[in-house]
């Protein structure tokens, strides 16, 4: 008897173990923080200060870090022509993460934190990978290009407490970020927009960029709360930048810093846009449409077009966040990205432009991501935002959408006017691009346009110009291939298979249940 | 205690395999973080979850079988009568919940999946047979100009390279998330230090354009320099390069 139940009990495993291949299907949620680097706050040991530490230093830092910062360490290394921000100027006290008061050079601790943890979004790598011994060394060295590390024997640091985050102390950091015109830089939705950050210039005529609050991997010295917290006690030294110790109380620096970190993100990442179906609707042409909220976000980096000359090292725009929505007829985009200002000159506009392969790829091949080449066209949806030299003025451009084809960043051609199907929609709202384009799924221009498929994989890649920042043609940010895939909508057959194997796993264990009752198995003595 | 416990025989072998699961889906990611140092989770590849979720199950089958006692102690406890409130209680959430579970399986199997994109491609195509004769003019040389070269080298490296490829040529440069196929980390000891100096002279010269199709060039964010860099720039490059990543090219094998 207990022969046939093993029987049956087997047969009964395999089925739970076919059917648990499917538990593995689901996924992991799409991050991407850890892509970048983090602050590190612990600091180890000290290493004595001895003239051979310096000497070792010195050894370290030409080997190591000259190349940026210079020999003399004044921030000139003859590779700091490629980079933005530039490095820091070691001869100056342009320190900026410190936790000593404003003005004042950082202590020990703070350099070793820094030069361990790297900066996000800068040239500055991560150093944890040389020994601690070499990272005090190399402290002392640097040390010796700013006097003032002498005269400054005991920098005062700015003691970290703690105020819990509340709702109410959230409400009190945003009153207080108007109270105190923090938006006059960061701008109010802390999109790094407001009116002075545009007006200022550093005095190598570089624009001062307030920092982009809404982008938490991008914070300098780490975007914890004390991290942030210590920013605002103690500035930036040589920056705008300044130390809120006097003019806010340790509890109100901490609602602000709550309020901030309540405005930061993180990135979003995946590699495929679901586009989503809107059934019987009309596709949203408006960017502030209520219906984009029924797509999915997806948060994509972007770097600087470095494939061809001339190459552009010094983008303003790191990333874009698309969705897609998708109709019976139509397939439309939201495109939106953080731009400090939409000042733009007549050459140097702000646009973006997505591009898409002429036709959907059958193999693994695709045309190359920048452009396309002369074995694989690609289609490319260009909108260029309107343009006026102010009121009352004759210089003006209008918002242009256009479509083109590439095969090659030499030979980009817009398409007749007859093949012209996309429309397009941009609005500039508190630091934010928002960008509509929409077209027909299928067009007559099977050779130039892209036809989408319910279902399919289709390669999709973006670029993105600001014109403040003299970004033209081949000067603007770029992303590699991702893809966007149609959504099928669950077709009503699921359900009747769902319901049949429900009726049938019951079945199977009511028969086997009763078996099991009928002869209940027995020990033999 | 021995006796109790027996009666709940099948419930402990189900509440393992689900621990197993569990283990694999949650913790096991974490573990591996931490002991392969990474500053992300490391998920359980799906067919090796199946094949140790197919082995938890048959594990269980097989201790619940080890002796006749056990197995009347495994299926008894879907007899009915007796026993504590517990067991009443878990005999009908097993009821319910199988035929739920089946259900789930279906609904999760039959409904559209957004299908994953196959990038598969070869990392190291082989050289070129006009790159194949090209030598580094400057391996050859007395060690005071090699050490100019490798310094000038380096310049170049931190200028054009690194902000890809990284200050300390581990692929982290700034524009390496970028690009969804990463900069090479040229540290790993996977990558420049299994290839002659050539060979970096034809991808620094070419770039992803250059490469063959099974090498997917068309994903690959790295430029052609021949229309900026001389050729001795590149060889220079390619020596600071070697130098900042700390590791030697491959040497080549001396035919007796």
């Amino acid at each position: 008897m207990i022969k046939a139940f093993k029987r049956v009990l087997v047969g009964l495993g395999l089925v739970v173990v076919t059917t648990s291949v499917f538990v593995v299907r689901s996924e992991v949620p799409a991050h991407a923080s850890h892509l970048f680097r983090t602050y590190k706050h612990e600091v180890p040991q000290k290493l004595s200060e001895t003239p051979e530490a310096v000497a070792e230093g010195k050894k370290v830092y030409e080997k190591r870090c000259w190349y940026c910062h210079g020999i003399e360490g004044g921030g000139d290394g003859p590779a700091s022509k490629t980079m933005f921000p530039k490095p820091r100027n070691f001869t100056r006290n342009e320190y900026k993460v410190r936790s000593t008061t404003f003005g004042s050079v950082p202590t020990d601790e703070d350099l070793f934190r820094i030069i361990t943890s790297g900066i996000e979004g800068t040239a500055m790598p991560f150093w944890s990978t040389i020994t601690e011994t070499e990272r005090w060394q190399v402290i002392y060295y640097v040390k010796t290009f700013n006097e003032q590390f002498k005269k400054d024997t005991a920098p005062k640091v700015v003691s970290v407490g703690s105020v819990a985050s509340t709702p109410d102390s959230i409400k009190r950091g945003q009153e207080l970020f108007k109270e105190t015109k923090c938006y006059e830089c960061h701008g109010e939705d802390g999109r790094g927009n407001g009116p002075l950050t545009v007006a200022l210039q550093t005095e190598w005529n570089m624009p001062y960029r307030a920092r982009d609050l809404s982008k938490a991997w991008n914070f300098k010295g780490g975007n914890a709360i004390e991290d942030i917290y210590r920013t605002i006690s103690t500035g930036f030294n040589e920056t705008p930048m300044g130390s809120y110790l006097e003019k806010l109380s340790d509890e109100d620096r901490w609602h602000v810093a709550h309020f901030v970190k309540s405005l930061s993100k993180d990135m979003a990442s995946d590699v495929v846009v679901k586009v989503k179906l809107l059934e019987g609707d009309q596709l949203p042409s408006e960017p502030l449409d209520e219906n984009w909220g029924k797509a999915t976000p997806v948060e994509l980096p972007l770097g600087g077009q470095i494939l061809t000359s001339p190459r552009h090292w010094a983008p303003a725009i790191d990333a874009v966040m698309v969705r897609a929505v998708y109709n019976k007829d139509e397939i439309a985009f939201l495109v939106e990205w953080d731009d400090s200002t939409n000042k733009q000159e007549e050459v140097f506009r702000d646009a973006m432009s997505l591009q898409f392969p002429t036709k959907i790829p059958e193999s693994l091949k695709k045309p190359y991501f920048a452009m396309g080449d002369s074995s694989g066209a690609v289609n490319l949806w260009s909108w260029k935002a309107h343009w006026g030299e102010g009121f009352g003025s004759a210089a003006e451009a209008p918002e242009t959408v256009v479509e083109l084809n590439a095969k090659g960043f030499k030979s980009v051609v817009p398409q007749p006017p007859e093949s012209q199907n996309v429309s397009g929609k941009g609005i500039y709202q508190n630091g934010r691009w928002k960008v509509v384009m929409k077209r027909p799924l299928k067009t007559e221009d099977a050779k130039g346009d892209i036809q989408f498929e319910i279902g399919k994989l289709i390669p999709i890649a973006f670029a993105v110009w600001d014109g403040s920042n003299s970004d033209v043609a081949g000067q603007k940010s770029v992303s590699s291939w991702y893809y966007i895939s149609l959504e099928k909508p669950v077709p009503k057959t699921v359900f009747v298979y769902v319901l049949i194997a429900i009726v049938m796993g019951a079945s199977i264990e009511m028969w086997f249940v009763a078996r099991l009752r009928r002869f209940p198995p027995k020990l033999e003595e | 205690m021995a006796k109790k416990r027996s009666k709940f025989l099948m419930i402990w072998v189900i509440t393992a395999v689900v621990c197993l699961f569990l283990f694999l889906k949650y913790a096991s990611p974490k573990i591996f973080q931490v002991l392969m140092a990474k500053d992300h989770t490391m998920p359980t590849p799906s067919t090796l979850m199946m094949w140790y979720m197919i082995m938890g199950v048959l594990a269980g089958l097989v201790y619940a079988t080890t002796s006749n006692q056990k197995f009347a102690d495994f299926l008894g406890f879907l007899l009915p009568g007796g026993g504590p409130i517990i067991k009443i209680l878990l005999q009908k959430m097993l009821f319910v919940g199988f035929p739920v579970l089946v259900g789930w399986f279906v609904y999760s199997w039959s409904i559209p999946g957004a299908a994953s994109p196959v990038e598969l491609r070869i990392q190291h195509p082989t050289l070129p047979q006009e790159f194949e004769k090209r030598e580094n003019p400057f391996r050859q040389t007395d060690a005071e100009t090699q050490r100019k070269c490798i310094e000038e080298g380096k310049i170049l490296f931190q200028t054009y390279c690194r902000p890809c490829h990284g200050s300390k040529a581990d692929g982290n440069g700034p524009f390496a998330n970028s690009f969804r196929l990463r900069p090479i980390n040229f540290q790993d000891p996977g990558t420049i230090a299994t290839v002659v100096d050539n060979y970096l002279f034809w991808r620094i010269k070419e770039g992803g354009p250059g490469l063959p199709s099974e090498s997917t060039p068309w994903d690959s964010a790295m430029p052609s320099w021949k229309d900026d860099l001389k050729d001795d720039e590149i060889w220079k490059i390619i020596m600071g390069e070697y130098d900042t990543a700390g590791v030697m090219p491959r040497q080549r094998e001396k035919l007796e």
